[in-house]
């Protein structure tokens, strides 16, 4: 629980009288015992006087003691104080012990603000830096998974792919629901520039989301701020969160460490496809022999007609395996293929689908320069982050470049800057959804289980050309619909590239011990472009496409702080600020028409047709604010916060755009009158109220005409899909919030509870309008949602010896959410629909997004089977099918310490949510897994004619309740899949409990240390990610996959990747 | 602070984007609707336009969901709804909302204007009506009303006969019109008028089985104003490149799919009839002409693809054709309205129009039509039946109108296949959103049609 403060001087409270001159001059260091940094912050102050100062950002301090002075106290919440003796001295250097005290540890709220956990009217969680990289996870949201109370989050297993945050629920229907994310008071963006069409599961590539660009090994401290009373400071954006992000430090003198690590990864086989092994290619019995699963020619001019796969078929439902029987398939018509010309048995293939993966590797290095004089401190860190995915030719490479540094240029002015550089270079990024580019489809949903994937592996290699399995026809050898997956993933790759800036300059003047300004520059700016190819000789026609996107944020911040002891009982703290935000985003879409000329050049002069216009989009921002706080804080006991913001946003009609939001907040530590109950070590109670307001997306004002490509020099326009509102207001969301704190035991057990509601009014929807009114959707102000829930977090430490320590923490979320109202008569509105016929929904007394679509017909819980044999289907495309919001959330983290050696492990638990399988409606349906195969109950193949025994009694009731009898065939396709049986069918239970992280580590003892000279540390550890799914209701496929960060897509799963268990270790240095 | 605050209210531009036009010239509304409405119409996506199966024209291979009637999962029926009402009729009211307002304009330019537009937004409304029936008409394409009432079909077919009449007294040949923005007549406004003319005379024919005497007065009042060759078609012919090839293009040959063959039921027939525009119509498979049998999977190199001439990217795209006027007057003969002409005449001119417009000559047209099974006065069945067979044979190009007429005509007789989900559709379900977004609405219009499924006919479709 040590704590890194950020420049004192600006933060650190400065309560104490000043002193008269010509008293003698006492100055020293106060550090950290256990880690030897400088404390910054400490109090220091002469007994039995008033007296006092505040160590510096190292930790150094220079008091005035009067002549009379003989003690010196040290004080520093999170330590244990320390009274010293003044003697004859003039240097007094201390070091402090951490005080176990979790409650007392330094959290960053608001602006930058720093309080002690006690002084909190409101939730807020604060994550070390050393526990978010425990694991080595290359990215820092991923590493919050499960550790956070009321943060949900949902990771994509696609390479560098998004990572879904959400604080307590979604509240904006159509809107942005991510928290915000602020790195040393700059507000950095989370963007996702995934397609409408990506997120809904169409096909394309998952981007990420931009916040992964900070550097997990600079990080010192993360705090979640989940409320509005605790957020609302930061204007706008904050309704939904915030997750400030504190980087590391100078220290005095000079540090150096250094981390270099590797993790190998390998698909989780319970989160991938099992195959049957029963029968090949086909639909059924369709084709040209007299079985009807073959096709029929006369393949070697022996003027008898030989047996040929069904090659263009991408399905499981052909003929039974039989070695007997020689079947002439894909590689006899390769002239390249040592079976070219042959006919090979019929048997499934030994290297199915699960052969297409490759080991995962990360490798993690990143060294940290810091240091520090009586004057300043400066960081210089550098990382390196090579992550090779399980997919062949898939690569994202981080490179972090940061610099942080602040000088004292007089007592009273102080500066400082953070530069952060990254560059972000993408490659082979997995396809995503349904569609060809992304290999799952095709393995998932439609295959053949007869293909050997290291064939056609061998077939790619040998002739760099596109020979797939799934050629049209033994007499036209191009590809019908999937393409070669090797030639997929080396042809068809993307390309994407993201540089980055982002950084502040700021300057504090102290005018008075008790009030200082700050002000502060600050920067977030970035240029990204990603490129898309399909080579020519692919499925489809060939293109190029390429899309560049700047985006730029500049704020201005001028902030002013006091802090003053009104008298013993009472302080004042607070502050006035003004902030100036301006956003400008601005990119280019082009792609290539009609196909490439020349293989292989990807340019948009390399186009058949000429490319149409390029679609330009830019787009500003400005919100201005200004804003108050002030806390009254009466012995340390009863804390009082009032806030209030004024912000006034472009995104607004100018008659419309000024909002005033206030929040008032009190925190109660009762445990301060309770002093002499001794198993009680700490108590609070915390109530608060806050509404924050919110402008509209940008241009959601005035309506403009689509450009439509010229038809023949003749200009063509259009009304737009989205009829934006001149009338348009704010939102606001409405929070309140209580909770307990209680800690016992001197510490050893300890809880927080907190309650909570959030209600977003109304609401900046583009609703979407039956098209029937010309429109697909129309912003309007209206509706509401609101979200309550509890969150619950404790600790306890049931062993604490000498040598020997388990902790185990703790963390359980329930969050409902409620649509209350939406526009006009509408009861539900649609947020995106799906191939599958299903759709997401907002639906009035119904949770956010809930899956709509046909149903099974239930009869007292029974499956209604029809009179054709078939599961019956309710007459409506529209019922309720799934809610994929979790019922609740959980963390359990267990650490144990012997002397040097640490364990850790992290348990990560979601109940409920559901999940509409695409790739089960269809993949069922093909004849893939081995349940579609198999003996029925006669014992017989169920695949067989119903003459010949086969056939299948689907297990169910007749609509009197009877049982059903009627058998139906199983020999063609369909039968359990989507042919057959509504989406209702397909929907899963997504809980699951993983066992998230692990890591073991061990640290050199000092007394060995010591002999290796400069260094002063060495740990080592080994770590491990998602290593077990300890349990899951989804079949063959991991139900945390999504395909993007957002609202849209969230319960619905297609051509969805497995789950990667990582292993590896990490060596730490430091000089 | 008064600075900063100050700031934000002189940033009014930016809510102007600078990407985007605010003000366009109205007749580029109208082009673009003229090609959605062209490209909807010829479309052969299944995603959108799956009335080449439904008559059974073509069977598809692998994937044959369409083919028994699978609408939900890829919402056929809202694509098909979006793509009328978003992107040509909103265009068009657009378009007629900016030409009204524009006082600037020559009286008989703007007339003739309002005249075309009224004339594609009539053509349009009837493809909705025919397709599901009651549908919202009277308000809708205003935003302002996000949940439009249903008006119930027939009342909208009468407004739509009236205000097509309107449209047609108010144009004025002397005057230009939409110009070179009009795709399909390139702004020749005396042949819109006769396209208007036809219009009328097959809104008429929709209704003949429920109001004879309504249409016998409406047809004789066409007669001498219609289309009269194939070149005064109506039609859209595109271009060679992406995106304003025709769709067919893209779908047959573009994507490199390998979806469609023929029907045996089809095909036969036409092998049968010796037909001249089979070779036209499909590609020879093996040296003969073979259809999959519709509503299975079908090896795609097995059977009968689709024609060259569908593969064309330039091919154009029908909404009125020369030979669709003639059958439609042979049938007005054959009911005893006074159109001029027998029966048989139009019947043969409409036959002989198809067989020119598929590449053939009037030699093939004379010899084809020579054949007792053919020749009006020998070939099977009343009126309907042979106007019908032949009309359906006729109608390759032209799904939608051909899936109207056959559910009109009665004629061929078609029959859902075993593994049908339904039967065969006689119109659309209303898009499952709707009942979502305009639920009361979208409920009381089912309850108004007898049932919002595949089997309510649609008001015209009494037999």
């Amino acid at each position: 629980m040590r704590k890194i403060l950020l420049t004192a001087a600006l933060l650190a409270p400065v309560l104490l009288q000043q002193v008269a001159a010509q008293n003698r001059q006492i100055s020293g260091r106060v550090t950290d015992r256990s880690s030897g940094q400088g404390l910054p912050g400490v109090t220091v102050l002469v007994k039995g006087t008033t007296v006092g100062v505040s160590t510096n950002s190292d930790g150094s301090y220079t008091i005035s003691a009067p002549s009379t002075a003989t003690t010196l106290t040290f004080s520093s919440i999170g330590f244990v104080p320390v009274e010293r003796p003044i003697g004859t001295e003039s240097t007094i250097d201390i070091g402090l012990a951490t005080d176990s005290k979790v409650l007392n540890e330094v959290i960053v709220t608001a602006q930058n603000v720093e309080r002690t956990r006690n002084s909190l009217p409101y939730a807020a969680t604060q994550v070390d830096g050393e526990n978010i990289t425990k694991a080595r996870n290359p990215s820092f949201i991923n590493g919050l998974s499960g550790k956070v109370a009321g943060v949900n989050i949902r990771q994509s297993n696609g390479i560098g792919g998004s990572s879904n945050i959400l604080i307590r629920g979604t509240s904006s229907l159509f809107g942005n629901n991510q928290p915000l994310f602020v790195v040393d008071g700059v507000p950095i963006s989370n963007a996702n520039t995934n397609t409408a069409g990506q997120q809904t599961g169409r096909g394309g590539y998952d981007y990420g989301n931009a916040a992964t660009d900070i550097n997990p090994d600079d990080i010192a401290s993360t705090t979640i701020l989940k409320g509005a009373a605790a957020t609302a400071l930061y204007g706008e954006r904050a309704g939904n969160g915030v997750i400030i992000i504190t980087t590391k430090k100078g220290r005095k003198g000079i540090g150096v460490t250094i981390n270099t690590g590797a993790t190998g990864g390998r698909i989780d086989r319970s989160t991938f496809m099992k195959y049957q092994k029963e029968y090949g290619a086909g639909y059924g019995t369709y084709y040209e022999d007299a079985s009807g699963f073959f096709l029929s020619r006369d393949i070697d001019g022996d003027g008898v007609e030989d047996l040929v796969a069904p090659l263009s078929e991408d399905a499981s439902y052909g003929a039974r395996f039989d070695p007997n029987l020689n079947v002439y398939q894909w590689d006899a018509f390769d002239p390249s293929s040592p079976n070219f010309g042959k006919a090979r048995p019929w048997v499934a293939a030994d290297n199915g689908p699960e052969a297409f993966f490759k080991t995962a590797l990360t490798l993690n290095n990143s060294v940290i320069v810091d240091g520090g004089t009586e004057n300043g401190t400066f960081k210089l860190g550098y990382t390196s982050i090579r992550d090779k995915g399980v997919l062949e030719n898939s690569e994202v490479n981080k490179n972090i470049l940061n610099f942080g540094g602040s000088l004292n240029l007089t007592p009273k002015i102080t500066v400082s800057s953070s530069v952060n550089y990254s560059r972000v270079d993408g490659k082979g990024r997995y396809g995503t959804g349904y569609g060809d580019g992304n290999v799952m489809t095709n393995f998932r949903q439609w295959w053949q289980t007869n293909v050997d994937l290291k064939e056609q592996k061998a077939a790619f290699e040998r002739t760099g050309r596109n020979v797939t399995y799934n050629f049209a026809d033994p007499t036209n050898l191009t590809p019908i619909y999937w393409n070669n997956p090797y030639w997929v993933r080396n042809k068809n790759f993307e390309t994407d590239s993201r540089n980055r800036i982002f950084g502040n300059a700021a300057a504090t003047y102290k005018v008075t011990d008790w009030f200082n300004v700050l002000g502060r520059v600050s920067v977030d700016s970035y240029d990204e472009v990603q490129e898309e190819r399909i080579a020519i000789g692919s499925v489809g026609l060939s293109n190029y496409s390429r899309f560049n996107r700047t985006s730029r944020e500049y704020n201005y911040d001028l902030i002013g702080n006091f802090s003053k002891n009104i008298n013993e009982s009472i302080s004042l703290r607070g502050l006035l600020g003004a902030n100036v935000r301006r956003q400008q985003f601005s990119s280019i879409f082009a792609e290539t028409n009609g196909g490439l000329i020349v293989p292989d050049l990807y340019s948009l002069s390399n186009s058949v047709s000429d490319p149409v216009p390029p679609i330009e989009d830019e787009t500003r921002v400005g919100v201005d604010g200004i804003f108050a706080s002030a806390t009254l804080g009466f012995r340390e006991m009863v804390f009082v916060d009032l806030t209030v913001r004024r912000d006034k946003s472009t995104t607004l009609p100018s008659s419309n755009n000024t909002f005033v939001y206030p929040s008032a907040a009190v925190g109660f530590v009762f445990s301060e009158l309770l002093k002499d109950v001794s198993w009680l070590s700490y108590g609070k109670v915390r109530a608060n109220y806050a509404e924050v307001g919110q402008g509209a997306d940008p241009q959601s004002v005035l309506t403009n005409y689509s450009k439509v490509t010229t038809y023949n020099s003749n200009p063509l326009f259009s009304l737009p899909g989205t009829r934006n509102n001149p009338d348009l207001k704010p939102l606001r969301t409405k929070s309140s919030e209580a909770g307990i704190e209680m800690n016992f035991l001197r510490n050893r057990v300890g809880f927080d509870f907190t309650v909570y509601q959030r209600n977003t009014i109304d609401q900046i929807l583009p609703i979407t309008l039956s098209t029937a009114t010309g429109y697909n959707s129309r912003f309007v102000n209206s509706g509401e949602v609101r979200n309550r829930g509890v969150e619950i977090s404790g600790f306890v430490t049931p062993v604490k010896l000498a040598d020997f320590s388990w902790t185990v923490n703790a963390n359980w979320t329930r969050n409902r959410n409620e649509v209350l109202s939406l526009f006009g008569d509408f009861d539900n509105i649609v947020l995106a629909t799906y191939q599958g016929g299903v759709s997401s929904n907002y639906a009035i007394g119904q949770p956010a997004g809930i899956i709509r679509g046909a149903n099974l017909v239930y009869k007292d819980g029974q499956k209604v089977v029809g009179a054709n044999g078939y599961y019956a289907q309710t007459v409506s495309s529209n019922e309720i099918i799934g809610d994929p919001n979790p019922e609740w959330t959980a963390g359990v983290t267990n650490t144990f310490n012997y002397k040097g050696i640490g364990f850790y492990f992290l348990l990560d638990i979601r109940k409920g949510g559901d999940i509409f399988s695409l790739d089960r409606y269809y993949g069922l349906a093909t004849g893939m897994q081995p349940e579609t195969a198999g003996l029925n109950d006669l014992g017989n193949p169920s695949r067989l004619p119903i003459s010949e025994g086969g056939g299948v009694i689907l297990p169910g009731v007749l609509a009197d309740g009877t049982p059903n009898t009627k058998r139906v065939s199983n020999t063609n396709f369909g039968l359990y899949g989507y042919r057959r049986n509504p989406a209702g069918a397909f929907v899963y239970d997504g809980g699951f409990v993983k066992l998230r992280e692990v890591s073991l580590s061990y640290s050199l003892p000092t007394s060995i240390v010591s002999k290796f000279g400069a260094i002063r540390g060495v740990d080592f550890s080994v770590v491990g990610r998602n290593l077990w799914i300890l349990h899951k209701n989804l079949p063959d496929a991991d139900p945390e996959d999504a395909l993007s960060s957002g609202n849209r897509g969230q319960g619905y799963s297609s051509g969805s990747f497995p789950a990667v268990r990582t292993l590896g270790g990490n060596i730490r240095l430091s000089f | 602070m008064v600075l900063a605050t100050s700031c934000v209210d002189s940033l009014d531009d930016y809510n102007i984007d600078p990407k985007r036009a605010s003000v366009v010239p109205s007749t580029s509304l109208v082009s673009s609707a003229e090609r959605e409405l062209a490209s909807t119409l010829a479309s052969a996506n299944v995603n959108t336009n799956v009335f080449r199966l439904y008559v059974q024209y073509w069977a598809q291979t692998t994937y044959f969901d369409e083919s028994i009637y699978d609408i939900n999962t890829r919402n056929i029926n809202r694509n098909f709804w979006s793509a009328l009402y978003r992107d040509v009729l909103a265009d068009l009211n657009e378009a007629k909302r900016l030409i009204t307002a524009d006082n600037s304009m020559d009286a008989k330019v703007k007339a003739n204007q309002l005249a075309a537009i009224e004339t594609l937004e009539v053509y349009t409304w009837a493809v909705l009506v025919d397709t599901y029936g009651n549908i919202p008409y009277s308000e809708a394409l205003d935003f302002n009303k996000p949940q439009p009432k249903y008006d119930d079909a027939k009342t909208i077919y009468d407004d739509l006969i009236k205000r097509l009449d309107t449209a047609i007294g108010s144009f004025d040949k002397s005057a230009g019109g939409l110009g070179a923005a009009d795709l399909y007549f390139n702004g020749d406004t005396g042949n819109f008028v006769k396209f208007a003319n036809s219009l009328k005379l097959r809104l008429a024919m929709t209704i003949v089985d429920v109001d004879q005497a309504k249409a016998k007065t409406l047809v004789e009042s066409t007669v001498g104003k219609l289309i009269s060759s194939n070149e005064e078609s109506a039609k859209l012919t595109f271009l060679g490149s992406n995106p304003n090839t025709n769709p067919l293009y893209v779908d047959l040959v573009q994507s490199g799919r390998y979806d469609f063959v023929g029907t045996n039921f089809f095909i036969d027939r036409l092998n049968t009839l010796k037909d001249p525009r089979l070779g036209a119509y499909f590609k020879p498979n093996g040296g003969t002409f073979k259809g999959g049998i519709y509503g299975v999977g079908n090896n795609y190199a097995s059977f009968s693809s689709p024609g060259v001439a569908l593969e064309d990217p330039t091919a154009p795209s029908y909404l009125l054709s020369y030979s669709q006027v003639e059958f439609l007057l042979a049938e007005a003969s054959a009911r005893g309205f006074a159109v001029g002409g027998t029966a048989a005449s139009h019947y043969n001119n409409a036959v002989t129009a198809s067989i020119k417009r598929w590449g053939g000559s009037d030699a093939d047209a004379t010899a084809y039509l020579a054949q007792p099974a053919v020749a009006y006065a020998t070939a099977t069945g009343d009126y309907k039946q042979k106007i019908g067979v032949q009309k359906w044979i006729a109608l390759y190009g032209q799904p939608v109108d051909s899936y109207r007429e056959f559910r009109r005509l009665d004629y061929p007789k078609l029959t859902k296949p075993e593994g049908a989900l339904s039967n065969l559709p006689v119109r659309f379900p209303y898009p499952v959103v709707e009942q979502n977004l305009n639920t009361a609405n979208n409920a009381a219009a089912a309850a108004a049609i007898g049932g919002d499924n595949v089997n309510t006919k649609i008001f015209w479709d009494k037999f």
